[in-house]
């Protein structure tokens, strides 16, 4: 039986300005809702901070909502929703993002407040924002990650995954002590060096007018200097996979045990992370893939087994899987299990109802991105910030869909092996299993 | 060194507003009696279903808390003609998801598939409610798995400290004092035959109500419901009506210990007005003003001024409601603050909250609130999922279909002292059960000074 596709391959009638000083602006119109969506991607992320300095470029992130040359302490927030518009800012690896979704009345009020930022956030930034700040990203970290079970598997695998020194061997929360030695000058020089209009990609999307809206951002960020300042990342450059299994034993006070991992994949962009991406949720993504029927509906040795695809373009992505054990579950009887369904997959590659499958669940997860405004800007900044090229958000559905069964089996072959993987396994400190009472 | 600075322009004002209302759905009711609310949602390509089951929790046969929960979850796991896993496979291949779960007032069924596939993903919904296999062996591993999630649950502080505040506001009789999905002591009885007997009692046609919103462009909807969902028939049910809801308010503080934590969570809360309620609008701007956001009184201090927090909110969460306005809402603040500030940071809530009480909100707050609260509205329900979560919700509490388009013409016209006098009738500081789950050993002491009421330690 045929399976239709949505109307999700239409393409997004997109263009593409650059002005003088150097900002990449991309426009998307769309007059269905009135609403429109400012993404503003700025190319510098955790790779680029250095020793000593882990999680600058996130605390740098909280703030830019600290104020600049006319706009108040907290002045972002309170005009972006007191215009009824939503923000916010995040940081990754490889870049670091701000958003304002705003009904489209208000649209040059966001490109007001980014360009008043972009080029004046020193004349606001002072010590009384940066201990502040300082405080509440440390909080941020212990509700996130010291506070919860399991909460640093992420940092620890990474760190497995990428050895010292490499640029992404540290995730971007950065470390306590780190956090406590960052000092005003170290976020005065970070703005200097990655905060330049030239290092930047402006995508605005939804209601607006491209003419208008051009003149606007020409208006606001025209005078803003381009800098030229800023050193490429330390490379990244790694082997295909890791050679060996590198294994670490956590014994904390967790509620279960647990086997995670993280395999060594393509970098982000080619045709061989489409591949990966099949062949992860063909294993490891939703109630018919190959590892939740094994290990939680035939086994019965996990409550959840997923298996996901972090996707970089600077080193290689990476794959991870997270399998939370049942009770009197060993992450031996896990790991076997996972070897025996990885090494099948690699020897007989994907059916075709597989990745028929596959390609249907890509599909909803893409059509989920690009249904609001706010995400396909965001989509915009990342094909052009990491790509080069925002136009190829257009292809990039049809690319992953033209991937072949062989394709995906010859990537599980030389990828998803015990030898391309760090590992990480969790064991409760405390075996008894917590006594509930009824109140 | 001399930087070129950038030319400043004043901020400027904003065009002129394009108008938008919340979306009227338009009714309908199948042969079998289910109830269809749908809403044309143009370029919404992912076609949201929205289905409310009258099979509300205190429904539950005694000692078997966690029945509809399990049975929610068995929905998933094949039909008369699929096993579990063919069942999710077709899902998958469809491009839809298929989520379920059982909350007080109903258990509710979301479908989310590409317009394209939408027959195919109602004639599995259809399939999943009118023939469910709800296999035994599954059935065993769902409850093995609820079993450990509970273990979870305990481990994570959000969660063990909503456990803790409904267990202490509500009277044990009533079932919103115990978990939603059950105890491990109530969960370890349920079975297959158990799980039948609630479906057969509970899951009925002309007790169900559909919401469907999206791009239903040349989708004959009517004629797709009809031969999905319209298949479905059964005996007739009795619709249940809803208990009053009822709790202990008296202000005490209730400590979970968690030795080690290095945040403790804050759950401070009571019960209130709900959307029956005729000042639900000015408590919506009043909370907002308290602790909707970042700038709001609450993180302006705890998070802005003393960074003890990431951030924390103040919230309204209906319950239980009923149209002869028997209801109530859940209405508390939340976060977590580090555990060395943890009595500083209960010092400062409690005094915002009788600063508030005393001089009450400014206009200018007040203004900057309903810009807020009316003006993201377009954006809040940009997608077709969030429309028909917002629909579905009025149903289960028995609300107009106008209800939301109502409150925004509400919100928009209220005054200051109405929402002042909203927020402080919502958060009396003597009317308010304080749960921290944190390290006890650290933060008892200190709080026990604070004079917010008694002081009990728990360690389950």
């Amino acid at each position: 039986m045929a399976n239709p596709a949505p109307a999700s391959t239409r393409g997004l009638a997109i263009t593409e300005h650059r002005l003088a000083n150097g900002l990449r602006v991309v426009l998307s119109e769309d007059h269905l809702t009135p609403v429109t969506a400012v993404c503003l991607w700025y190319d510098v992320g955790s790779r680029h901070e250095v020793k000593g300095r882990t999680g600058l470029a996130h605390l740098f992130e909280h703030l830019m909502f600290q104020g600049s040359a006319n706009v108040s302490n907290n002045g972002h927030f309170e005009l972006v929703q007191g215009a009824g518009g939503s923000l916010n800012g995040t940081t990754s690896f490889e870049r670091t993002n701000y958003f304002e979704t705003m009904p489209a009345h208000q649209l040059e009020l966001a490109l007001w407040l980014e360009a008043d930022r972009m080029g004046s956030l020193l004349a606001a930034l002072d010590e009384t924002s940066m201990e502040n700040q300082r405080d509440v990203v440390k909080n941020e970290r212990r509700q996130r990650y010291d506070n919860v079970p399991y909460g640093t598997a992420f940092e620890k695998l990474t760190a497995l995954s990428f050895p010292d020194p490499h640029p992404y061997h540290h995730t971007p929360i950065g470390s306590m002590a780190d956090l406590d030695a960052a000092t005003l000058e170290d976020a005065r020089t970070f703005f200097r060096t990655y905060y330049a209009p030239n290092n930047a990609v402006l995508a605005i999307v939804g209601d607006l007018d491209p003419q208008q809206t051009i003149a606007w951002v020409e208006r606001y960020f025209g005078t803003i200097p381009a800098h030229n300042g800023k050193q490429p990342p330390r490379d990244g450059t790694l082997p295909d996979t890791l050679g060996r299994e590198i294994r670490e034993l956590v014994e904390e006070d967790v509620p279960s045990r647990a086997l995670m991992a993280a395999y060594r994949l393509p970098h982000d962009g080619t045709r061989e992370a489409d591949a990966a991406d099949l062949a992860l949720t063909i294993l490891g993504s939703g109630e018919s893939s190959r590892l939740y029927n094994r290990l939680v509906r035939r086994d019965r040795t996990a409550v959840a087994a997923g298996f996901g695809l972090l996707r970089l373009a600077g080193a290689p992505s990476l794959g991870w899987l997270d399998v939370k054990a049942s009770a009197g579950a060993t992450t031996d009887q896990i790991q076997t299990a996972v070897d025996e369904e990885l090494a099948r997959f690699a020897a007989e590659g994907p059916t075709a109802e597989e990745l028929e499958r596959a390609q249907a669940q890509i599909e909803r997860e893409w059509l989920d991105r690009l249904t609001t405004v706010a995400g396909r800007a965001d989509e915009l900044c990342r094909y052009a910030v990491l790509f080069g090229d925002p136009g190829l958000v257009n292809q990039a559905l049809t690319k992953v869909l033209d991937v072949t069964a062989e394709e995906v089996q010859a990537l599980a072959a030389a990828r998803l092996h015990p030898d391309n993987r760090a590992v990480l396994v969790y064991e409760p400190t405390t075996t008894d299993a917590h006594e509930e009472t009824a109140e | 060194m001399t930087t070129p600075a950038m030319t400043f322009h004043p901020q400027p004002q904003p065009g002129t507003p394009t108008p938008w209302a919340f979306p009227a759905p338009r009714r309908a009711t199948l042969g079998n009696g289910i109830t269809v609310l749908h809403c044309h949602r143009p370029g919404q390509q992912l076609v949201a279903v929205d289905l409310v089951l009258d099979a509300p929790l205190a429904a539950e046969p005694d000692g078997l808390d966690g029945v509809a929960a399990i049975l929610a979850r068995a929905l998933n796991e094949g039909t008369d003609t699929l096993t579990a896993e063919e069942f999710a496979g077709e899902l998958e291949r469809a491009g839809a998801t298929l989520d379920a779960h059982a909350d007080h007032p109903a258990i509710r069924v979301s479908l989310e598939v590409p317009a394209s596939r939408l027959e195919r993903g109602l004639t599995l919904l259809g399939d999943a409610l009118r023939t469910p296999a709800l296999p035994a062996d599954e059935i065993d591993r769902l409850r093995a798995n609820r079993l450990d999630e509970i273990t979870h649950e305990q481990a994570n502080p959000a969660r063990r400290a909503a456990k803790a505040l409904y267990a202490t506001l509500f009277d044990s009789a009533d079932r919103l004092s115990r978990p939603r999905s059950g105890t491990t002591e109530t969960v370890q009885r349920i079975d297959r035959d158990a799980v039948k007997a609630f479906y057969d009692q509970h899951i009925r046609p002309d007790t169900t109500t559909a919401v469907v919103v999206g791009d239903l462009t040349g989708i004959d909807l009517t004629t797709l419901l009809e031969t999905t969902l319209g298949t479905w028939r059964t005996n007739p049910a009795t619709p249940h009506t809803h208990a009053p809801v009822t709790a202990d308010d008296t202000g005490r503080v209730v400590i979970v210990d968690r030795p080690g934590s290095v945040q403790t969570q804050l759950l401070i809360g009571r019960i209130g007005p709900d959307r029956h309620d005729p000042t639900w609008s000015a408590q919506i701007l009043g909370t907002y003003c308290l602790g909707g956001t970042l700038t709001s009184r609450l993180d302006r201090v705890l998070r802005e001024e003393k960074g003890y927090t990431y951030g924390v909110r103040a919230f309204a969460q209906p319950l239980r409601s009923a149209a002869d306005r028997s209801g109530r809402a859940l209405l508390a603040i939340s976060g977590s603050v580090d555990t060395a500030n943890t009595a500083p940071a209960l010092a400062d809530t409690w005094t915002i909250l009788r600063t508030l009480a005393a001089e009450g909100l400014t206009d200018a707050e007040r203004e900057e609130a309903v810009q807020f609260l009316v003006g993201v509205a377009p954006l809040k329900y940009e997608t077709a999922g969030s429309v028909a979560a917002t629909l579905a919700d009025q149903v289960e509490q028995d609300l107009p279909d106008d209800f939301q388009a109502d409150v925004y013409r509400q919100l928009a016209e209220l005054d200051t002292d109405t929402a002042t006098r909203a927020v402080v009738a919502a958060f009396p500081p003597d009317r308010l059960v304080t749960v921290l789950v944190g390290d006890a050993s650290v933060i008892a002491e200190p709080v026990k000074e604070l004079g917010i009421g008694d002081v009990t330690v728990i360690t389950n």
